[in-house]
């Protein structure tokens, strides 16, 4: 399978560092400002399969310990592909060229960094023509879909700045398509059983617009997974007839969660935390915890690691969200659909959040819409209910003219623990016993089981162990 | 909140309410805990509460076994042959008796864990509030003693509550052995299931003895980035007064650190300590050093660097008092369970004791107060490093005298024929003979400290001190370091594994733990534990083993614990802490199963042990399986469902527990989503199994962190690196790589070439992944709502 090339490719050196010192060359990197990978689509036609072109000098003729400009365009045909695949296949190269023993891969696009160590250089790996060998069999191996491939490699040349500036332009579409694609625009959503393996009742539903919880799968991931693995893990769920367009309750969304948690759960709303909200599994990146004092959300991420504004840390909170259930106010998700605009969308969307650790605030700057990010608290702001409140009140967020004093109160309801009833209730009982008064006030007194015997029946011998 | 024996008595009580006469109450235990969780069908287990459990497990992995020896001499009948089928006089025969030995040392095991961790809270209970609040991790531990939810089916809060766990454990304990008395139990299989029900009260044990530490000395509360402490021979600093504390049980090292801190003494003198006493005084002071394993006594003591030695409890070498008094060097008995013979000063005035030690009137005394040890021992090694200026205190040989001593060896072999591992001596003597120390020297390396040569040595060579001698370069090059033992795994830790366990990258977890009767040194467990680490597996540690894992430097001068991360994820290498940490390395498992699942501990055990054999991908290793502790310790991840591979001294356990990967009829699982049997081929293939050599038990390791949960992306990556390692020791494919790919999506995408065409002629399959249990009580129903 690797007969082209002189050292061993395997997952065993995925996780390998060439140092400095021991690289041979060093390819794009933070040395060089241009630097792509890029795989791109084609028609059968424009791919000649199996070939491996290098532009500029090979491997061989690289100064030993100098960086270069460096390019990889791997183009692709086949029945079954489509533009949307085309990111999911480029992140395959860092993986790829990392099974590769002597070759390091850091980064991805445009921040491709890598490096060929000088002792997989001294046992003939000397050619990008190997390299693109080894690339060319792991794509086949693992991806049937891709029926034609053909790769080149860049190191300078007038073509590298072209096919560079193609890269750039190319990533800018593709994300603009990422970000803009909508959840009605598309008519198959996915399902991923991959968490099923240690939470088997939860149900996850990946959509354009609502990344999986645990952040590592995006719609575009589910696309290409379900496409080149049929019988796998991630699966096409037709999304049926839009039921709430307010809630995002799909019927096809809801016979496959009655299918998938065998009646355990009926029906989904895709974009709120009440009522019947997605199931959150164990991995969620951050969780949405109701406040019900403020009538607002608070978010925490999985890193935070002192208590959140209701005085409970992310791993108390993650314990009553986990576990596959639908917990209301209770919800779990990834950090990307924070920039989703459906985040929420039911219940208030960003209106609703009001309190969040800075470290995320500041990687959402820009996301939250300005008028409410203000009103947003931290950790730096609140660390409690009351001063919440304060700050909430004095920033004027969205939540505050929610906060219409009650005319009547609501009936008090107190969790239930399966307590029973006390055996004793006393409302004040003062007691005397050897010149000492102790009084009990407001005294219950519970008891699984008591056994009230007259004194003088007690049998029970002196000495010996209390167990 | 948990209490026993409350006992309420008024003799007479006027109120307007009403009035009471003679009111007495008492109440056997209160629970006042608010647990919302519900409790589950075996909170506080007997042994038959779960014997349907081990009999599922035994069922596959039935014991081989390996008689250590044929006879029986418990009772006056015997002894008894139990050989060629042959029955004992009670009626038991050898399989029986096998097991029933396994049960003495698992209890034996057990019972010093849970006995140490009864001390450790009766001594902080007389110290400190029995409210004293447990707390292992601040908030980012949220299930605090996952060992003791599980199976006590109770939320311990404070230190008060652990002694009911202890009550537990304690009567279990004399249940089980009671058990082993001649002519009770007769069923090989149902001593088994003891033995396994003495590992799982030893792990609650564990997890009470090291919660109760963690909370009461502030111990590093679950910390990936705990301190790196000095490790080794080469750190210690003989100019000043020096402190060797040999044990398990921290309290008396403790108070001697305090001691030297009230007195302004830290810095001057210096506090080392051999085996977990060792491991958890760094853990309290990283300042404090670790020496070695439990095998560097010896070495250490004869070397005559140690001005005073403390002695704990477990683990101690029985003849400390003779080797102490050999270099002139008083010695300290602090336990109970380890009087060493020597008067009880308990009560006595400290400057009298002090008198006594430095005078050698006395060769030691026995002083069972913790802190009146931490000031008779500080005084006494500062006075005793003075007086020991002017004696021989090295018993270690200069190399003239080596050369001596190696002319007298008359080859007869008797040492390497007592030596564990036959290490060629006389070979290397008759080298030694000639002035060339090199073959000496490397001996030291695989030696594992017994002094068993010296005993047999007609010629009255010292052995064991001429080796070291002949390392002297190497001993003083012991330069290491270790990260300081860092508690429990944060549940946090635990979410971020999560999605890359899932996914494949990561393959496992590897656990490292256990004494030092390593076959060929302890640089094999370093290797292993880089090995696994490297390949992006958790590789954890503890005890002895973590200690090894210190000893060892990598090309760029690093110990593993420099080279690796110290968080529980990919490519970590893990320190818990001593022995008595175990307790987290079970618990990491449990957790899962409470944080992804959301099953409830409470009272649950085979639940969750069942959920925790189907799909957490760990294994044990323990290569250097010593003592009865280590046995006890096994036995608690076997209930668990966690395969375990000892070194090749591992045999002497009586018996393996190993699967049938040529009977298909073993593996069969319910898919618990339609109920149905579904064959999930031998995974993980073993329950106990020995390895000879470190390269077999790494392909073990590899092979036996599958489970039938695996995704296929994650069951092609622990196959990629079972057929890498498989390759590399046999140089070709394993033979049985078919039965581990349910179908073509399992398959590792680098070998798919060599692979097709293996498992087209053996059939490739298309099996489906179930939802796995062996319990027919996990089959979910179906629910309501159109299906």
């Amino acid at each position: 399978m690797f007969e082209d090339i002189p050292v061993e490719v395997g997952l065993v050196h995925e996780g390998e560092r060439i140092r400095k010192e021991d690289m041979r060359v060093e390819l794009g990197g933070p040395k060089v400002s241009e630097k792509f990978e890029l795989v791109l689509v084609k028609k059968p036609d424009e791919i000649t399969d199996g070939k491996i072109s290098v532009i500029g000098p090979d491997l061989a003729d690289l100064e030993e310990g100098k960086s270069y400009p460096f390019g990889i365009l791997v183009e692709v045909s086949g029945e079954k592909l489509e533009d949307d695949l085309e990111g999911v296949f480029e992140r395959r190269i860092h993986e790829y060229l990392n099974y590769i023993q002597g070759v390091m891969h850091l980064n991805q696009r445009y921040d491709l960094w890598m490096r060929v160590g000088k002792k997989s250089f001294a046992k003939g790996l000397n050619s990008f023509h190997q390299i693109g060998s080894a690339l060319i069999s792991l794509y086949r191996s693992e991806l049937p879909i891709i029926e034609k491939i053909q790769i080149t490699f860049f190191t300078g040349g007038e073509e590298f700045h072209s096919t560079y500036n193609l890269a750039r332009e190319r990533y800018e579409t593709r994300d603009a398509r990422a970000r803009g694609l909508l959840d009605e625009e598309v008519d198959t959503f996915y399902g991923c059983a991959l968490c099923q393996s240690f939470a088997p009742s939860h149900i996850c539903v990946i959509t354009p617009q609502r990344y999986a919880n645990c952040g590592a799968i995006s719609w575009f991931d589910g696309r290409a997974a379900a496409r080149m693995d049929p019988e796998g893990p991630i699966f096409p769920i037709a999304k049926g007839e839009y039921l709430d367009s307010e809630h995002g309750e799909y019927s096809g969304v809801n016979e496959h969660a009655t299918k998938r948690s065998m009646g355990e759960v009926n029906r989904v709303w895709l974009y709120s935390a009440f009522g019947y909200p997605h199931t959150s599994c164990g991995c969620f990146e951050a969780i949405a915890f109701y406040i019900p004092e403020v009538e607002g959300f608070g978010i925490v991420h999985r890193r935070f690691a002192g208590p959140t504004v209701n005085g409970l840390p992310f791993s108390t909170l993650a314990d009553s969200t986990a576990g596959g259930r639908q917990v209301e106010g209770f919800h779990g998700i990834s950090l990307e659909y924070m920039r989703s605009v459906k985040f929420l969308q039911a219940d208030g969307g960003w209106n609703a959040i009001v309190w969040m650790p800075a470290e995320i605030k500041e990687l959402l700057d820009g996301i939250i819409p300005e008028n409410v990010a203000r009103a947003i608290a931290t950790e730096q702001d609140a660390l409690d209910i009351d001063t919440l409140t304060s700050f909430l009140t004095a920033h004027h967020h969205p939540v505050v003219s929610k906060w219409i004093l009650p005319e009547d109160t609501e009936e008090e309801t107190s969790p239930d623990y399966g307590t029973p009833g006390p055996v004793m209730s006393i409302g004040e009982l003062p007691l005397m016993a050897g010149g000492v008064k102790i009084i009990l006030k407001n005294a219950k007194i519970y008891a699984e089981r008591i056994i009230i015997q007259p004194a003088d029946n007690n049998k029970k011998k002196q000495g010996g162990k209390n167990v | 909140m948990n209490r026993k024996s409350i006992h309420i008595r008024l003799s007479e009580a006027k109120s307007s309410a009403g009035s009471v006469k003679d009111l007495d109450i008492q109440i056997g235990k209160i629970k006042g805990e608010q647990w919302d969780e519900k409790e589950g069908p075996t909170p506080f287990p007997d042994h038959a509460a779960l014997r349907t459990w081990d009999r599922t497990l035994l069922s596959r992995y039935k014991p081989l076994y390996l008689p250590f020896c044929d006879l029986c001499c418990l009772c006056t009948y015997g002894k008894c042959d139990l050989s060629g089928g042959k029955r004992g006089a009670c009626g038991i025969g050898m399989e029986a008796q096998q097991s029933r030995i396994v049960l003495l040392a698992a209890c034996i095991g057990a019972a010093t864990h849970i006995s140490h961790g009864r001390h450790l809270v009766d001594h902080l209970l007389e110290k400190m509030e029995r409210r004293t609040l447990i707390d292992v991790g601040g908030s980012n531990v949220d299930v605090e003693a996952p060992m003791i939810r599980l199976v006590c089916g109770m939320k311990p809060k404070t230190l008060g509550d652990l002694e009911t766990v202890l009550d537990y454990l304690e009567s279990q304990m004399t249940e089980l052995l009671a058990a082993a008395h001649t002519g009770q139990e007769s069923d090989p299989l149902d001593f088994e299931s003891k033995v396994f029900h003495a590992g799982m009260l030893d792990h609650v044990g564990l997890e009470v003895a090291d919660i109760a530490q963690i909370s009461a000395f502030d111990l590093p509360k679950a910390e990936p980035d705990a301190p790196l402490v000095d490790l080794g021979l080469g750190t210690i600093n003989a100019e000043k007064p020096v402190i060797l504390v040999i044990g398990h049980n921290v309290p008396p090292a403790i108070d001697i650190i305090k001691y030297s801190r009230e007195h302004d003494l830290s810095g001057k003198i210096e506090v080392t300590g051999i085996c977990c006493t060792a491991i958890d005084l760094t853990r309290f002071d990283p300042s404090a050093k670790i020496v070695g394993p439990i095998s560097w006594q010896l070495r250490y003591i004869r070397s005559g660097v140690p001005d005073l030695i403390v002695v704990d409890e477990q683990c101690v070498r029985a003849d400390l008092l003779i080797e102490a008094g050999n270099i002139q060097a008083p010695l300290i008995a602090t336990s109970s369970k380890n009087c060493a013979g020597l008067v009880d000063r308990t009560d006595d005035n400290p400057d009298d004791i002090v008198a006594d030690l430095i005078s050698g009137t006395v060769p030691g005394v026995l002083i069972l107060d913790p802190l009146k040890v931490g000031e008779v021992a500080v005084r006494t090694a500062l006075a005793s490093h003075e007086t020991r200026k002017t004696k021989k205190t090295s018993s270690i040989p200069t190399a003239e005298e080596l050369i001596e001593f190696a002319k007298r060896c008359g080859g007869c072999m008797e040492c390497t024929r007592a030596c564990p591992n036959e290490t060629p001596l006389p070979d290397a003597m008759k080298q030694a003979a000639t002035g060339d120390l090199s073959p000496l020297a490397d001996i030291y390396d695989t030696c594992i400290g017994c002094g068993r040569c010296d005993d047999v040595c007609n010629k009255e060579i010292p052995i064991h001190s001429s080796l070291v001698a002949a390392a002297r370069e190497k001993v003083l090059d012991e330069k290491y370091s270790v990260r300081a033992g860092r508690g429990a795994i944060q549940d946090i830790e635990i979410r971020e594994v999560g999605g890359p366990i899932v996914l494949g990258e990561i393959p496992g977890v590897v656990a490292f733990v256990g004494c030092a009767n390593f076959p060929n040194g302890a640089s094999e467990v370093a290797e292993m534990a880089r090995e696994f680490a490297k390949r992006r597996y958790i590789a954890v540690a503890s005890g002895c083993s973590a200690m090894a894992i210190g000893m060892y430097r990598n090309e760029d001068g690093q110990t593993p614990y420099e080279e690796f991360h110290g968080r529980f994820d990919a490519g970590g290498i893990v320190n818990v802490g001593s022995c008595v940490s175990n307790a987290h390395i079970a618990g990491a498992a449990i957790k899962i199963a409470s944080i992804f699942a959301k099953r409830n501990l409470r009272g649950n055990y085979e639940e969750i042990a069942d959920y925790v054999y189907n799909r957490v991908g760990a294994v044990g290793v323990a290569w250097g399986a010593m003592s009865q502790k280590a046995a006890a310790i096994a036995a608690g991840f076997w209930r668990l469902g966690i395969p375990v591979i000892v070194g090749p001294h591992g045999a002497k356990y009586r018996r393996m527990l190993l699967g049938r990967k040529d009977h298909d009829e073993d593996w069969y699982v319910f898919d618990s989503r339609t109920g149905e049997k579904v064959q999930v081929g031998p995974v993980p293939e073993h329950l106990f199994v020995t390895a000879e050599t470190k390269e077999e038990a790494m392909v073990l390791i590899a092979k036996l962190c599958t489970r039938p949960n695996d995704t296929s992306r994650g069951r092609s990556m622990k196959l990629t690196h079972y057929i890498d390692l498989y390759k590399r020791l046999y140089g070709i494919m394993p033979d049985d790589i078919h039965l581990f790919i349910r179908s073509p999506a399992d398959i590792p995408i680098t070998m798919k070439e060599e692979l097709l065409p293996i498992l087209q002629e053996k059939g490739l399959q298309d099996r489906i992944i179930p939802d796995p249990t062996l319990l027919k009580s996990q089959i979910r129903k179906q629910k309501g709502g159109s299906s």
